[in-house]
C-alpha cells in the first residue's frame, strides 16, 4: 500500500478543500459540523472515516452528494466542482452512489421496482433493460427469488442488499456509505460487510462512515479520525489502529475495541 | 303515504340530482385547488406559502354562509361585471374554495407524513424534484390522503344543503317545498330526504373504502 507516496501523480476523485458546516436550528444553539475540512480521495481507494457520533463524519459524507450543502470551501468529484451553484447535481449524484443507515428502499414499490425506477426515470433505460440489470444485481448482492417482495416484507439485511444493488444500477464510480450496519443484527452486519468487502476488492471508490473497527482495518485503505468537525488523524489501518497519536483518538479506540 | 311520494318523487330527484351537479363540481374545482395549495404548502415557497396559510384560516376561521352571502350578494354589488354570480356558480364557487381549505391541509399533511430519507434516497440516485415527487413521495402520500379525504367528500355533498339559502332547489330545499305542499307527510318526506342523501353518501364511503385497501394493500411499516 503505497498509496501516500504517489499522491502528486495519482487522480482524485474526490477533493474536499477547507470545507466548513454549521447547523441552525431555530431555538437553539448553532451546531458546527465540519471546521475546514480537507481531504482527497483517490480513484479505487477505500476510505473509511470513524470517530464518536456528532463528530461530523456522517455530515462530511452527505456533502459529498450534495444532500448537504456546504457554507464554505469546495467539493470536486471527478474534476466538477458540486459546490458551485451552476452544477447540475442530479448529474453528479449518478455517479456517486449512496447507502443509508435505515435503507431508505421506497417503500411502495417491489424490490425489483427499486432498482428499475432510477433507471427508467434517470438514465431513461428503456423497461426491458433496466429489468434485466436489475435482475442481475439482485441475484448478484444474493436475493434470488425475492424480486417481487415488497420492503416490509423483506429482514433488514435483505433490505440493505437491495438498497446496496439500487445504488450500483447506476454504474457509479463512487459509493458512500453512511453507517449502513448500524441498524442490523449480528448475522446481517457480517453479510452487508462482505458484500462491501467484495465492491472494495473489484475496485470501486468508497467512503465508508463506520462503527466496524475489524471492517475498517480490513478493508480500508486509509482511515481518517473525525471529532468536532475536524480531521484529527489520518493515515493506513496498521498504523492508526496500532499507533494512534491523537489523544482522543486513542480515548476513542480505547472505548471501541 | 306511497302516494305522496310518488307525487313528489319528480320533485326530490331533481333536488337530489342538482345536490350531486354541486357535489361533483365542489369536488372536482376544490380538490384541484386544495391540491395545488397543499403542494405549496409543503413546499419550500416561503412567500406564498405563508400568503396561503392566510387564506387557510381566513377561510377557516369565518362561517361557511358569510362566505357564501359575500360571494352571492356582496361580490355582485361591486358592480363588476365579472363579479355578478348566478346562484348555482356562486354555490359552487363558494363551496369549492371552502372545500380547498381542507383538501390543501390534508394533501400537506399527507406529503410531510412520507419520511425524509424517501426522498434523500431519490434525490442521491439523480431523480429531479419533480421526479421524486411524482415516483416517490405523492404514490406514498396518496394512500395517506386517502381516509380524510372521503371524508371531506362526505362533509361536502352534506354541506350543499347549506346552499338552499340563496334559492338553490337542491335536495333539502326541494323536501321543504314538497313538506310545504303536503305538511301531513312531514316525517316521510324529510325521512326520504335524509334516505336520499345517505344513498348518495353510502357509496362515496365505501368507494374510499375500497380505495384504501386497493392503494394500501401493502401494510406500511414505517
Amino acid at each position: 500500500m503505497d498509496n501516500n507516496k504517489n499522491k502528486t501523480v495519482k487522480n482524485f476523485i474526490i477533493k474536499v478543500e477547507e470545507v466548513s458546516k454549521t447547523f441552525h436550528t431555530k431555538g437553539r444553539k448553532p451546531v458546527v459540523a465540519l471546521k475546514q475540512v480537507t481531504l482527497q480521495v483517490e480513484e479505487g481507494e477505500v476510505l473509511v472515516i470513524i470517530g464518536p457520533s456528532g463528530s461530523g463524519k456522517s455530515t462530511l459524507l452527505r456533502t459529498l452528494n450534495g444532500l448537504e450543502t456546504v457554507d464554505a470551501g469546495h467539493i470536486w468529484i471527478d474534476n466538477v466542482d458540486i459546490t458551485r451553484k451552476e452544477t447540475n447535481l442530479n448529474q453528479i449524484r449518478q455517479k456517486v452512489g449512496m447507502v443509508f443507515q435505515q435503507f431508505n428502499l421506497f417503500e411502495h414499490k417491489t424490490a425489483l421496482a427499486n432498482l428499475t425506477l432510477p433507471q427508467t426515470a434517470v438514465l431513461k433505460t428503456s423497461s426491458g433493460k433496466a429489468e434485466a440489470t436489475a435482475m442481475a444485481l439482485l441475484n448478484k448482492v444474493g436475493l434470488e427469488g425475492m424480486e417481487r417482495s415488497y420492503p416490509s416484507q423483506l429482514s433488514g439485511g435483505q433490505q440493505q442488499r437491495v438498497a446496496i444493488a439500487r445504488s450500483l444500477v447506476m454504474k457509479p464510480q463512487i459509493m458512500l456509505f453512511d453507517e449502513v450496519t448500524s441498524a442490523l443484527d449480528p448475522e446481517a452486519v457480517r453479510g452487508i460487510l462482505e458484500l462491501m468487502e467484495s465492491l472494495a476488492h473489484q475496485g470501486m471508490t468508497m467512503v465508508v462512515v463506520t462503527h466496524e473497527m475489524g471492517f475498517a482495518r480490513r478493508a480500508g485503505d486509509r482511515i481518517i479520525f473525525m471529532d468536532g468537525g475536524e480531521i484529527l488523524e489520518e493515515g493506513t489501518p496498521q498504523i492508526f489502529f496500532d499507533n494512534p497519536q491523537h489523544p482522543r483518538a486513542q480515548f476513542f479506540l480505547s472505548q471501541v475495541l | 303515504m306511497s302516494e305522496t311520494i310518488l307525487i313528489t318523487a319528480p320533485l326530490l330527484m331533481k333536488g337530489l340530482w342538482l345536490t350531486i351537479k354541486i357535489s361533483m363540481w365542489t369536488v372536482a374545482l376544490g380538490s384541484f385547488l386544495g391540491f395545488v395549495i397543499g403542494l405549496i404548502r409543503a413546499s419550500r415557497m416561503k412567500i406564498l406559502k405563508a400568503a396561503l396559510g392566510v387564506y387557510i384560516h381566513c377561510l377557516r376561521g369565518t362561517p361557511f354562509l358569510v362566505q357564501l352571502y359575500l360571494i352571492y350578494f356582496v361580490l355582485p354589488a361591486t358592480g363588476v361585471e365579472w363579479l355578478k354570480f348566478e346562484a348555482f356558480p356562486a354555490a359552487v364557487i363558494a363551496l369549492s374554495l371552502y372545500t380547498s381549505t381542507y383538501v390543501s391541509e390534508i394533501v400537506r399533511a399527507g406529503i410531510e407524513a412520507v419520511p425524509k430519507g424517501q426522498v434523500e434516497a431519490a434525490r442521491a440516485l439523480g431523480m429531479s424534484k419533480w421526479q421524486t415527487l411524482g415516483h416517490v413521495i405523492l404514490p406514498q402520500a396518496l394512500k395517506l390522503m386517502i381516509p380524510p379525504m372521503t371524508g371531506v367528500y362526505v362533509l361536502i355533498i352534506k354541506g350543499t344543503s347549506v346552499v338552499s339559502v340563496i334559492g338553490i332547489t337542491e335536495l333539502l330545499r326541494a323536501g321543504e317545498q314538497a313538506a310545504l305542499r303536503y305538511p301531513s307527510e312531514l316525517m316521510t318526506l324529510y325521512g326520504l330526504v335524509a334516505l336520499l342523501y345517505f344513498v348518495y353518501c353510502y357509496p362515496v364511503l365505501r368507494l374510499g373504502r375500497w380505495a384504501e385497501t386497493k392503494f394500501g394493500r401493502i401494510e406500511n411499516s414505517l
